[in-house]
């Protein structure tokens, strides 16, 4: 099979996504300390991150993303954050805001820090058997004023799913409340998640369709107040959506370990290996890491896919989703309307609005 | 955005040092044409007939009033994507 058009092997990555720790406060109290340490001790030291960071600005990397885990369960984070800094690159990072205090809020910010995002898995009082995310939303929401204070860009991330996405509106319209200068509304990812979570979390068509014209309201609306970013999901499509720019053409996510993955998600692919940044040269990882040339370029697609004009868009779909609906990782994307498997999406597609609970299957 | 706004870049957006590129909160925006050059000269003291003043003694025989309307349209835009602040 002749492509119809090849896809260049290799473009410039954009973004460094820095997993810095899977640490998380909020995690403490129920972790025993041994694992805590021993976790904390494979993590890539301060000098090992500089490096990383001045490599992929070397290689034209723009944004670097600091995640976790909780990036603030690293008391080295203002050092991070200068370095990314001195290497050129642009700093965001994702917070759970626990742990966070003005002090240090002002040491991050003097350290470079440029843009904060904070995740609400909800905004209304959560219900009292989910203490601990009630707690931490209290500590969000106090978070918010004192983040007003800084000179930095701030995010409000709405986590939507079936079982609040039918309260979008309200949602938005507490968000704006908080006066961010971006509102992202996100669905829940679901490479993750084995079935049975997923019909209870993704939502039914309808709600999305519902959905869509309170998002493109709010985005006129709060146009010049707040730029509202939403991502829909694509299960409902009939062509899928491009893997985050392609796999391995514009993101790289390093571990807090140090290894270095195309997708966030690329471990639940089988035979993949992972090359770690304290062996090799980030260059060298993006060039010719087997997991990132797995699925680079063309080759490694379906008959149907090679000789589809979309394949440059949409880079033949998400491989994990591919994978954990077939169990093929090569396979077309199941979203696909040209996929075999396009049948298990209109499974998926539950109209009833009942939710399952957990516990049933 | 009026001539005697005094617009800024809004907190977490700059500018590339080297390329014609304005970095963003989780991206980047290309920029075309002077509009490095305005963002440049946006310093939250210059008011745009500042700006426009400026454009027209570095781009000579250019016509006031065209250029006043790009640099207001242009502003209005990039205000309205949330990365320029009044
Ligand atoms: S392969 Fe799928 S899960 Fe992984 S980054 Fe691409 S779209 Fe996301
Ligand atoms: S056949 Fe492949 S490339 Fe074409 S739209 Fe479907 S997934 Fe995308």
């Amino acid at each position: 099979m002749t492509s119809s058009n090849a896809i260049s092997p290799l473009s410039t990555p954009l973004s460094l996504i820095a997993e810095v720790t899977h640490r998380c406060p909020l995690h403490c109290l129920y972790c025993s300390n041994p694992l805590e340490m021993q976790r904390a001790e494979t993590e890539l030291s301060t000098e090992d991150w500089r490096r990383v960071f001045h490599q992929a600005a070397q290689m034209g990397v723009l944004h670097l993303h600091l995640t976790g885990g909780e990036p603030l369960a690293r008391r080295d984070l203002p050092e991070l954050i200068r370095a990314g800094r001195d290497a050129g690159l642009y700093v965001n990072m994702i917070t759970s805001g626990v742990g966070m205090t003005e002090e240090r809020l002002a040491t991050l910010v003097e350290s470079g820090l440029e843009h904060l995002q904070l995740s609400f898995q909800d905004l209304e009082e959560t219900s009292a058997n989910h203490i601990a995310g009630t707690r931490a939303h209290a500590i969000k929401l106090a978070l918010v004023p004192v983040l007003k204070r800084f000179h930095l860009a701030f995010t409000i991330n709405l986590v939507v799913h079936r079982m609040n996405l039918d309260r979008l509106a309200e949602f938005i319209a507490l968000a704006e409340d908080l006066h961010p200068d971006r509102l992202e509304i996100a669905h829940v990812q679901y490479y993750g998640w084995a079935l049975k979570n997923r019909s209870l979390l993704m939502p039914t068509q309808e709600q999305v369709e519902r959905s869509i014209p309170i998002v493109e309201a709010a985005k006129e609306r709060l146009k010049g107040k707040i730029h509202v970013e939403a991502v829909f999901p694509d299960y409902f499509g009939s062509f899928p959506k491009a893997c985050v720019g392609g796999w391995g053409r514009q993101m790289m996510l390093i571990d807090p370990a140090g290894q270095a993955l195309p997708c966030h998600s690329a471990a639940i692919i089988p035979g993949m290996t992972f090359d770690n940044v304290r062996d090799h040269d980030l260059a060298w990882i993006w060039q010719s890491s087997s997991a990132f040339q797995r699925f680079r370029g063309d080759d490694w697609m379906s008959p149907t896919c090679l000789s589809c004009p979309r394949k440059e868009r949409d880079f033949g779909g998400c491989r994990c989703q591919a994978f954990l609906m077939t169990g093929d990782p090569n396979a077309i994307d199941p979203v696909c309307s040209l996929s075999p498997h396009h049948d298990l999406l209109k499974d998926l597609r539950i109209s009833d609005p009942e939710v399952l609970p957990i516990w049933r299957d | 955005m009026e001539l005697n706004s005094i617009p800024r870049l809004a907190p977490g957006c700059r500018l590339h040092p080297t390329e014609s590129v304005l970095l963003i909160p989780e991206g980047t925006l290309n920029l075309t044409g002077p509009t490095r050059e305005i963002l440049r000269m946006l310093d939250g003291k210059r008011n745009v007939t500042d700006v426009v003043t400026d454009l027209l003694q570095q781009f000579e025989g250019a016509d006031a009033v065209e250029v006043q309307r790009d640099v207001l349209g242009l502003l209005d835009r990039l205000q309205q994507r949330g990365v320029v602040r009044t």
